[in-house]
């Protein structure tokens, strides 16, 4: 059995116990368990092949797991279906920048609005949808969102995101390495998550630009209170900037603790990080 | 037991040829008919398979190359009075070097758009017999005259003997396509098919690979038509339609595609269903147009079935069923960064580069 | 002169009809990866559907209506209870089970219908317009023709282009888990796309039908067609299955009227012209160049 326990002591935003998920005969997460506080930055570290990016597609529902449990404030969510998943508030990049090339920037953003509700056309709005969205300041989706309400939160992206805003009608293919990686973050974050998945949001771009991608991570936490779950190969650079980490290795976690104690453990880091 | 041996395969083929022996001298002189089509079919469903599935070029029109060997050996046996076993060779020759020219045109053509130009193939090549009265015969094709040699006696039913005939070409077909395929051509085929710029990088020839493939394959097709010629002793446009190349990819991919086995019941199931069903429906007297579409509905209702409930084809649930049995086979481990979801597979993993997802056709 | 003119509209009529077939080609293409090879035989389903409407109503837009609404219905249910199941499988599985789906959608034809030759009215006048004293080679009914297909093309690529239901159906087909992952219910899309194919391969059957006569096998031809103006125009591409439509039809038809023994030979031109486009062009007129990734 292997697990890792959050060092807050309010109820965790993510928790994931004991779970085993794999690929046809050959398991490759053997019970994992990861608890994430509300608003922490939580890295999974360790090799390739360690798990890192299974984990991340068990939990966002891309592949279903075999046994345990994911709780989103309590929920379990095991199970669902990607759909199903980021409508309960779990957002997933993926790795690689993939946006979809064929589509403009802006349009690009609105496919991170698809799973709002709609507002019915008959029968009043549509109640919040169950599984852990919950209101407050962190960005709730009121019921029944407008045109207008949708609208308004493109503008916000784009202004949050200037690089974007100025390539707002271009092709997405059209965008270098670090805006793509800005552009699938401004469509994750639209969908108004409690949680975020990155999958390794620095490969490919230059040291710069993975500089600037690690401030937005640390900034999407602390003003925006999302709970952010960081896969990372880059091991000394995630947990320069996480609150937890999580090391696995074939599958297992091996270490956790917070990140502090991690990148002090010099033992530790040789021999599952390579730093 | 896989026919990885040249022994093995030999044994088999004999052990086949025993049995249709056996069947053709018990049953009826339709069974006979029925067996030299199955075996027909099988010969050009053999090719279509090491086609599609071994070098993943799909083929809608080897119907046309079924034509081609047809009217060859219709014509050489016509005009010049050649025996059979020389215009089938003939036959094989013809049909290399169409296969060869449509090879090397379809040579960058992949997925769907391989199928569109196959299949405009096999409308147009019938359409051409149709439009030339004089030397082919028009709509009304060409008649095959084909006999049982004298030394069988004059009583020697001449469907049994085409039942042997076609019978002898199709083993000798399978086993000659099942040591190809096991063999340095056949890797690269399946090579090309799983990713040709590796296959590239590794020293195989592409073009060359793809181009045999529809050689092979026409090949296959050509001997079939001969045969179909001295079975039906006819040539004619009707016989070598659309729907019979359609047919060819329906009893390759039904039966296991690249499977050889999966050839033989793919034609046994493209032609003894339809016949099956037809004999159902005339015998409850069912009035002539609900009675001759009833067949043709279930047909199409069998290949969904089938379909559905087959997804490897019937050789590979056949294998799943033995699999139960036996257990799985070593080495069918799925290797640990293998995408298996349960949701469409994330292919899009790597960074901005538009994939063609070669899909269906 | 005045025969040139004859072929060349007779050519866009029969164009756009191919062009019609091609684009619910295109549909499905963009949102599966299948090539529907039940296309024609829905569409005739849908036709015979109108042609019973027609005959009990007494009206043609009564069976106009109906068959589209039959096809968006036969689309739907076709790719809930058959395609689905072969999503996930071999990608030939969809091939074939398709073909099954034309096979038999052509025998429950013969058997509820008939297997005779139907003739299927029109709405409007057939007989050869004149301008002044010559005849343009066009009817009221090839304009109607023109007209209907490039409406609803129009309205298909203004509905992808400016809806969110087109942005979801877009970005389905380009990138499914990224779709998902966003949240977008890409089965519903799906079923959407195979709908709207529907729904243009009806509009495709009632078209035609004046000129080939109705019966199981009427739209074999016409989807052999399609298809290969498809392919022409490049299957990714709607703009290019209505350019393969209408290149095609001009192409046959001027071989059909000008070549010795024509009719026969209009298949092989059409493969000629199959040819050496795809020599030139690999994946169709319309196709983007591919990265190939190293």
């Amino acid at each position: 059995m292997s697990s890792a326990a959050a060092s807050s002591d309010e109820a965790p935003a993510l928790a994931v116990e004991e779970l085993v998920a794999g690929y046809g005969g050959v398991i490759a997460l053997d019970r994992v368990s990861i608890s994430a506080g509300t608003a922490a930055i939580t890295a999974v570290l360790g090799a390739n092949g360690a798990g890192k990016t299974t984990l991340l597609r068990a939990i966002s529902g891309m592949i279903r797991p075999r046994r345990g449990r994911i709780l989103l404030d309590g929920t379990d969510l095991a199970g669902r279906n990607p759909e199903q998943m980021v409508r309960a508030g779990i957002a997933h990049v993926p790795e690689g920048q993939a946006v979809i090339p064929e589509l403009t920037v802006e349009e690009n953003l609105r496919v991170g609005m698809m799973s709002w509700p709609r507002r019915r056309v008959w029968g009043g709005a549509k109640p919040p949808h169950a599984g852990g969205v919950s209101g407050g300041d962190r960005g709730f989706v009121p019921p029944g969102t407008s045109r207008a309400d949708r609208g308004a939160a493109l503008d916000e992206a784009l202004e949050r995101f200037p690089p974007l805003a100025a390539r707002r009608r271009k092709l997405a293919a059209a965008l270098s390495g670090g805006e793509r990686q800005m552009l699938v973050i401004a469509r994750a974050l639209l969908a108004r998550p409690r949680v975020l998945l990155l999958d390794e949001p620095s490969l490919g771009l230059a040291p710069r630009v993975m500089a600037q991608v690690m401030d937005l991570v640390v900034r999407l936490s602390r003003e925006n209170g999302i709970t952010i779950i960081l896969v990372e190969q880059n091991a000394r650079g995630a947990l320069a900037i996480a609150d937890h980490g999580v090391v696995l290795n074939l599958g297992r976690v091996v270490a956790a603790a917070d990140a502090a104690t991690l990148a002090a453990d010099v033992a530790l880091r040789h021999h599952y990080l390579g730093f | 037991m896989s026919m990885q041996t040249l022994p093995r395969r030999l044994g088999a083929a004999v052990v086949t040829a025993v049995i249709v022996w056996f069947l053709s001298v018990r049953l009826s002189t339709f069974r006979d008919f029925q067996i030299a089509e199955v075996a027909v079919e099988v010969t050009a469903v053999a090719g279509l398979t090491v086609l599609t599935g071994l070098s993943g070029q799909i083929s809608l029109g080897n119907g046309a190359f079924m034509a081609i060997g047809g009217y060859t050996t219709a014509l050489l046996m016509l005009h010049l009075n050649w025996p059979y076993v020389a215009a089938l060779v003939a036959s094989a020759v013809v049909t290399a070097v169409a296969g060869g020219i449509v090879g090397v045109a379809a040579a960058r053509l992949r997925g769907p758009y391989l199928a569109g130009a196959t299949l405009m193939l096999g409308v147009a090549l019938p359409a051409l017999a149709a439009a030339y009265q004089g030397f082919l015969g028009g709509d009304q094709g060409l008649n095959v005259v084909f006999t049982a040699p004298a030394f069988l006696g004059a009583t020697f039913p001449l469907t049994r003997w085409q039942a042997w005939v076609s019978t002898v070409v199709a083993l000798v077909t399978l086993v000659l396509l099942a040591n190809l395929c096991y063999s340095r051509i056949g890797r690269n085929w399946r090579a090309v098919r799983d990713d040709e710029v590796a296959a590239a990088l590794d020293g195989v020839n592409v073009a060359v690979t793809r181009v045999l493939a529809f050689v092979v394959s026409a090949i296959c097709a050509g001997l079939a038509g001969s045969l179909l010629a001295i079975v039906t002793s006819l040539v004619a446009p009707g016989a070598f339609t659309v729907t019979l190349s359609i047919a060819l990819l329906t009893a390759a991919v039904i039966g296991g595609l690249g499977s050889l086995p999966g050839a033989l019941w793919g034609s046994l199931l493209i032609v003894i269903v339809p016949t099956y069903v037809t004999d159902v429906a005339t015998s409850h007297g069912l009035s002539s147009s609900v009675g001759s579409n009833i067949p043709i509905a279930a047909y199409g209702a069998v290949l969904i079935l089938v379909m559905l409930a087959f997804p490897q084809g019937i050789q590979g649930g056949l294998h799943r069923l033995l699999t139960l049995f036996t257990g799985p086979d070593p080495g069918t481990r799925v290797p640990r960064d293998a995408p298996a979801p349960h949701v469409t597979p994330p292919a899009d993993e790597a960074p901005a580069s538009h994939h063609e997802k070669e899909g269906t056709l | 002169m005045v025969e040139f003119l004859q072929f060349t509209l007779s050519g866009v009529s029969f164009g756009m009809i191919y062009a019609a077939v091609a684009l619910s080609l295109v549909l499905i293409w963009r949102g599966t990866r299948l090539l529907n090879y039940a296309q024609g035989g829905m569409a005739m389903i849908t036709t015979y559907i109108a042609i019973e409407v027609i005959y009990h109503t007494g009206s043609y837009w009564a069976g106009f209506a109906v068959a589209l609404v039959a096809g968006i219905l036969l689309g739907a249910v076709c790719q809930l209870t058959i395609i689905r199941p072969t999503m996930n499988k071999p990608p030939l599985n969809g091939v074939i089970v398709t073909i099954g789906l034309l096979v038999l959608l052509e025998g429950l034809a013969g058997i509820f219908f008939g297997g005779q030759f139907r003739s299927f009215p029109t709405a409007f006048s057939v007989t050869g317009l004149r301008v002044g004293g010559t005849p343009l080679g066009v009817s009221r009914y090839d304009i109607f023709v023109a007209v209907a297909v490039l409406a609803a093309t129009l309205a298909l690529a203004l509905a992808f282009r400016y809806t969110s239901a087109g942005l979801r159906m877009r970005a389905a087909a380009f990138n499914a888990t990224i779709a998902r992952l966003s949240g977008i219910r890409v089965a519903r899309v799906l079923t959407v796309g195979w709908a709207l194919a529907g729904l243009l391969g009806a509009l495709a059957g009632v078209l035609v039908s004046p000129s080939t006569f109705l019966y199981p096998n009427s739209m074999d031809t016409i989807f052999v067609y399609g298809f290969t103006a498809a392919v022409i125009g490049g299957l990714d591409s709607p703009a290019g299955a209505v350019t393969g439509g209408l290149l095609l039809g001009l192409a046959l038809s001027y071989a059909g009227g000008y070549l010795p023994s024509g009719a026969s030979l209009v298949p092989v031109v059409a493969l000629g012209i199959l040819v050496l486009v795809l020599m030139a062009r690999p994946d169709g007129l319309f196709s983007a160049t591919k990265v190939r990734r190293v």
